[in-house]
């Protein structure tokens, strides 16, 4: 089996990962901040511990700024809802994923004014095109760091710069690329970064955070226990109990603290160098296969660690069951969560193939994977010898 | 197996293929085509034949489907395409 949908979920996951939850289970296993028992203060050491590898890899000083979420889209509801109020204006691009896009327009409703800044056909935002979307009452920039669709990079630190020189916060979505492209927090100057735990950080699902720039303030998205100050009726102000109330997911916290550790001994330079050597080798192969469109910048050094791709003669969702049943490989078809950023590329509404390299892929499986597709658009440019659809009648529920 | 339902969550999907198997009702999880519906991940394929049989079934378990389609798609053809190349 060949796994190419790492940007969905990675996999496998490090050893080092699923030893520190079973060791969780087997021996810690207590509630930390809770009891104060040796089993409790055990866990409080785990999940510090996972705070500060996420610290050391994001380059944050106070590892109190890092709160533990349940993935992503909790990190981004925690910041757009902990900001967003009534006749703010917020920026955004059209190449986010339904993560951002759908709280926002529910925003809308609430009197929230969005303004959608359109990328260019490969994906990327012109952070000059942002610039002149600033208005006085802009409140917030959000966008993506790499399309997860296509895979394009968005030229963050120019986006970081801007959005400091009009005092706007700017949050980074970086559901796609923390664990898998270097990010600084202190050099780039962003202010808030939502990442989930469990694709390229290669941790377990069920985690996530939200890294929030010192001297920023979120309303809570939810407020209750956090086994600190429980004599008061009121939340805490202080990261991260503010942002953690109830149990956390430990034995998910305890997985992913190992697997940031791993990408840490491994050094976040390598695993880029490694992704971005892979897309580049299948970029080069899929430039030479007649009827396979590729879309995005087609540069390994423009994109994280996927590409989305078409064939002619077949549509998406059959490619992808060829590739699992004939060759088993593992890739995700059709609109993947992002309506807007099809819309950009040109390909929606019937979606793309994306292959998403993961640290444990390798250049062999590339190769296959190519291969594979070379198969595939042989096959498809031939004359198709059952009638695709007769529609004789469609019943909709 | 020429027909196809399509589902609003692979919640539905992954229910709807137990009810069919445990009727003796052939079925397949497929990824969904995006041309017949843009709504959900994975569709289920089965007898195009059986739907009288299949759309009561799924209502007395409370299933929600969005649509039934006849669905020949050109994987079919895949195989036969490949043992002529060989």
């Amino acid at each position: 089996m060949i796994y190419f949908d790492n940007a969905a979920t990675s996999w496998p996951k490090p050893p080092a990962v699923r030893a520190a939850m079973d060791e969780y289970f087997g021996e810690a296993g207590g509630n930390p901040g809770r009891s104060g028992h040796r089993m409790s203060v055990a866990a409080a050491r785990i999940v510090e511990r996972a705070r500060e590898a996420l610290a050391d890899l994001f380059s944050a000083n106070d590892p109190s700024r890092i709160v533990f979420t349940h993935n992503g889209t909790h990190a981004l509801n925690l910041a757009l809802q902990g900001l967003l109020r009534p006749g703010d204006h917020v920026l955004t691009t059209s190449m986010e994923h339904n993560s951002v896009m759908r709280p926002l327009r529910h925003f809308e409703g609430l009197g929230v004014e969005v303004t959608v800044v359109a990328c260019t056909p490969d994906g990327r935002v012109d952070p000059e095109a942002v610039r002149r979307a600033v208005r006085h009452d802009t409140s917030l920039l959000v966008t993506t760091h790499a399309s997860n669709v296509a895979g394009t990079l968005n030229p963050v630190a120019d986006l970081a710069a801007l959005a400091r020189e009009a005092k706007i916060p700017y949050l980074l979505d970086a559901s796609q690329t923390a664990g898998s492209i270097p990010i600084d927090v202190q050099a780039l100057g962003v202010d808030l970064v939502a990442f989930t735990g469990h694709k390229g950080l290669l941790g377990p699902t069920g985690t996530g955070g939200l890294y929030i720039r010192e001297g920023l303030a979120l309303a809570p998205l939810m407020r209750g226990g956090t086994g600190s100050d429980s004599a008061h009726e009121i939340q805490p102000e202080f990261l991260p109990d503010a942002h953690e109330s109830g149990t956390l997911n430990l034995a998910g916290i305890a997985g992913l603290g190992a697997a940031v550790r791993f990408v840490l001994e491994v050094g976040i330079e390598a695993v880029r160098a490694h992704k971005q050597k892979l897309i580049a080798q299948f970029l080069a192969g899929a430039f030479g296969i007649s009827g396979l469109t590729l879309y995005g910048p087609r540069n390994a050094a423009l994109q994280c660690d996927l590409a989305s791709f078409t064939i002619d003669g077949a549509v998406p969702s059959e490619v992808g069951l060829i590739l699992d049943q004939s060759f088993g490989i593992m890739a995700r078809t059709g609109l993947h969560c992002a309506p807007s950023a099809h819309r950009t590329l040109g390909t929606f509404p019937t979606g793309t193939v994306r292959f998403s390299f993961g640290w444990f892929n390798t250049p062999a499986e590339v190769e296959k994977g190519l291969e594979a597709l070379r198969q595939i658009a042989a096959w498809a440019a031939t004359e198709a010898t059952v009638p695709r659809q007769e529609a004789v009648e469609t019943w909709t529920a | 197996m020429d027909g196809l339902i399509s589902f609003f969550a692979s919640h539905h999907a992954i229910r709807a293929e137990a009810v069919l198997k445990r009727n003796g009702l052939a079925a397949q999880l497929i990824p969904g085509p995006k041309d017949l519906s843009p709504n959900c991940g994975v569709a289920l394929r089965f007898d195009y034949a059986m739907r009288e049989n299949v759309l009561p079934l799924l209502a007395a378990k409370n299933v929600r489907f969005e649509g039934v389609h006849f669905y020949r798609p050109r994987t079919d053809d895949w195989n036969r395409f490949q043992a002529e190349c060989r």
